[in-house]
């Protein structure tokens, strides 16, 4: 705790900054971001207050649009909690998309295979297919990593690719729909659809809740303390006598049962079925969620937000002002850049920035 | 000293992304509650307007007609396949007249739009309409025919009796150009084999570009020397592939689809001696002054196909050869030829 001792020093306003660092960064990052996008979307010859204006009050502008991007930030904020808690032990694991879409995929077929279930135990079975589906498919990176060393990060990566392939032969021939040139399930039945509570979804009440339940998991209890220990620290970890292999698989079968439950909410709240279009990327913003929010599971919520907003105002932008919609990518990935490259906190908080943590500790081992 | 290297950096990343960018400004649409004031919008399914073939043509199409009515026309693409109905809305909450979804992908979504705003017109490019709904019009083609007059003329070219096709997703239009490009080039040459490859089922199947070199190479290397590109982005990058070959536009050719794509992939020149067209652009327009003047009809419109002009290989391409295609061409038009091709 040196640096806090140094920043006592400092001015009181200063100091608190300093302290709180963490979230001065990122909130500094997107504002930094969103000053080089203006400078961008000046260059194609269109006002940048008009056109963030434009995004904002499509996002959140109605009830449609609130509906809209509240059903967009669901599935980021899982995926976001997904790559945190996997970071709070050190590992990085940027194999969410394919957990996730795995979990969208068999939510899906409990959703259209079991019958005369009552609503809400259908819905259950739905999310807790798509938990168990998202948790085992991480789960197996996991023991990869625990008992033959192989690094997360690879592991993940290929578990994407073989998810996809494997999801596609799913959607094209056991359980293709009959009499559709598109690969897709058949709709899930009405019971296992997850209601909307006028403008606010269901699933999105449901992530909320897991979020919390997640940041009091890591911050309040033994579980979550091993976690943290074999992140900060993998070594002193075991002379603790913490097992690491478990903890390795266990929060690797966590983390994928959050992502695969972003694609259990997302199938039975959105699409009512599964097409591999759907789900697109989800799981790669959630590795941009989770760096946002430092890992913090509750900051997840904001980032998360941040990123569908963004995403439901920009077709609007285009309508509006014929600018790409891609336009709101490249602000979220100078944010990023911002944020991983630890530039903005070494420019602002000099010899008081803090060594970046979390993220970087997942390459070492 | 950094800093000032940051803004640098900044400033040049800001430049180039300047110069790539289009920046293509978007009509004023505030009168389009106005009667008076004909407004169309089009979306593509997560295609392009841009990309010089499918969503391109029937974007100018749509264009066209916005200018001879002195109207409003304005497009959103689409990014994420579950954004159909919102982009939809976002036109008929400014009170559009015709609304022009472009591509198969968005036929459920028409068909749910249209029932919820039966006052907006739609116009469905490439989508059946199975049950006819008064305010839907599928703008279909008679693909088949395109791909017999285009197949035709590969049966009479070809040194080898090897044609090849590279195509997008296996969906009816695609089989159509492909079945109706087997028949004609039977029809005029009966020793000719077709090896035909479609895209596997993925959602990049009409925008792989790689895919589609990759598999032209092999159908190259298996010794066809014509070969029926045909898959949006997936088909360019066959075409793309032909024209490197060094025997291209001697004793190895390649036939571009949709529009004609000699205007659309200039780099296809060495070897693409025409294309197989649907004629999107002109029907989006015929439908939309139909929409116009309300002489427009539910259910489905069969548009025209034709092939393209050979451009630089018309002096390559025999005369006796060119006047069997322009008959046969003549013959599909009038109904005296049939194809004969099924799905």
């Amino acid at each position: 705790m040196i640096q806090g001792e140094e920043a006592k020093k400092l001015h009181p306003t200063l100091s608190y900054l300093v302290q709180k660092q963490s979230l001065v960064v990122p909130l500094i990052a997107v504002l930094v971001a969103f000053l080089i996008g203006s400078v961008l979307i000046a260059l194609q010859g269109v006002n940048p207050v008009g056109a963030y204006q434009t995004i904002f009050n499509a996002a959140l502008g109605s009830e449609r649009g609130l509906l809209r991007t509240l059903e967009k930030t669901t599935p980021l904020i899982l995926a976001g909690l997904a790559v945190a808690v996997a970071l709070r032990v050190g590992l990085f694991n940027i194999g969410a998309q394919g957990q996730l879409i795995m979990g969208a995929f068999f939510a899906t077929w409990a959703g259209f295979t079991f019958t005369n279930l009552p609503a809400l135990l259908h819905v259950f079975v739905g999310l807790l297919a798509g938990v168990i589906a998202g948790g085992l498919w991480a789960a197996i990176a996991g023991v990869l990593k625990a008992y033959r060393g192989v690094h997360e990060v690879i592991s993940t990566i290929m578990l994407n690719s073989i998810a996809i392939a494997l999801l596609d032969y799913l959607v094209n021939h056991p359980f293709k729909e009959p009499g559709q040139a598109l690969p897709r399930t058949v709709p899930i039945f009405e019971t296992a659809q997850l209601p909307k509570l006028g403008f606010v979804p269901v699933g999105f009440l449901l992530a909320l809740l897991v979020a919390m339940f997640i940041s009091w998991v890591i911050n309040r209890t033994t579980a979550g303390f091993q976690f943290n220990t074999v992140g900060a620290n993998k070594f002193a970890a075991a002379y603790a006598g913490i097992k690491i292999k478990y903890i390795v698989v266990a929060s690797m079968l966590l983390s994928g049962g959050l992502a695969g439950l972003g694609g259990a909410v997302e199938s039975l709240g959105i699409t009512y079925r599964f097409e591999p279009a759907f789900n697109k990327g989800l799981g790669f913003d959630g590795i941009t969620i989770a760096l946002l929010a430092r890992a913090n599971p509750l900051a997840t919520i904001p980032a998360a937000f941040l990123v569908g907003v963004l995403r439901s105002g920009a077709p609007s932008l285009q309508f509006d002002y014929g600018i790409e919609p891609e336009i709101v990518d490249l602000l979220l990935a100078i944010t990023l850049l911002l944020v991983a490259a630890p530039i903005l906190g070494k420019l602002i908080f000099r010899k008081y920035a803090k060594k970046s943590e979390t993220i970087s500790s997942g390459w070492g081992s | 000293m950094r800093r000032i290297r940051i803004a640098a950096g900044i400033s040049i990343l800001a430049l180039v992304l300047a110069a790539c960018s289009t920046g293509a400004d978007q009509a004023d649409d505030s009168n389009c509650a106005d009667a008076e004031v004909f407004c169309i919008g089009l979306i593509t399914d997560t295609g392009k307007v841009d990309d010089k073939s499918f969503n391109q043509s029937a974007w100018e199409g749509a264009l066209a007609a916005a200018e001879e009515l002195g109207g409003v026309a304005k497009y959103v693409e689409t990014v994420d396949s579950k954004d159909y109905a919102n982009n939809i809305a976002q036109f008929t909450d400014k009170s559009y007249d015709a609304i022009v979804t472009v591509g198969f992908l968005m036929a459920e979504a028409t068909v749910a739009a249209a029932q919820q705003y039966p006052d907006v017109h739609f116009i469905a490019v490439d989508q059946f309409q199975g049950e006819t709904l008064p305010n839907v019009t599928g703008l279909m083609f008679p693909e088949d025919q395109a791909g017999y007059a285009a197949g035709y003329l590969a049966g009479l070219m070809t040194k080898t009796n090897k044609l090849g096709q590279v195509l997008g997703l296996e969906i009816a239009p695609v089989q159509l150009f492909a079945k109706g490009f087997e028949a004609g080039a039977k029809a005029s040459n009966s020793a000719v084999d077709v090896t035909t490859v479609y895209h596997p089922p993925a959602d990049n199947a009409f925008a792989n570009p790689v895919w589609g070199g990759q598999e032209a190479r092999k159908q190259l290397d298996q010794g066809a020397d014509i070969i029926f590109a045909a898959g949006g982005g997936t088909g360019n990058g066959g075409l793309i592939e032909i024209a490197k070959d060094p025997a291209a536009g001697e004793s190895v050719f390649c036939i571009g689809v949709d529009m004609d794509q000699w205007n659309t992939v200039p780099e296809a020149h060495p070897c693409l001696i025409t294309s197989a067209m649907k004629l999107i652009t002109p029907g989006t327009t015929q439908l939309l002054l139909q929409v116009a003047d309300g002489s427009i009809a539910g259910g489905n419109f069969y548009g025209q196909t034709g092939i393209a002009p050979y451009h630089d290989f018309e002096d390559v391409i025999p005369d006796d050869v060119k006047d069997a295609v322009a008959d046969v061409v003549a013959g599909l038009k009038d109904g005296s030829i049939q194809t004969g091709v099924t799905l």
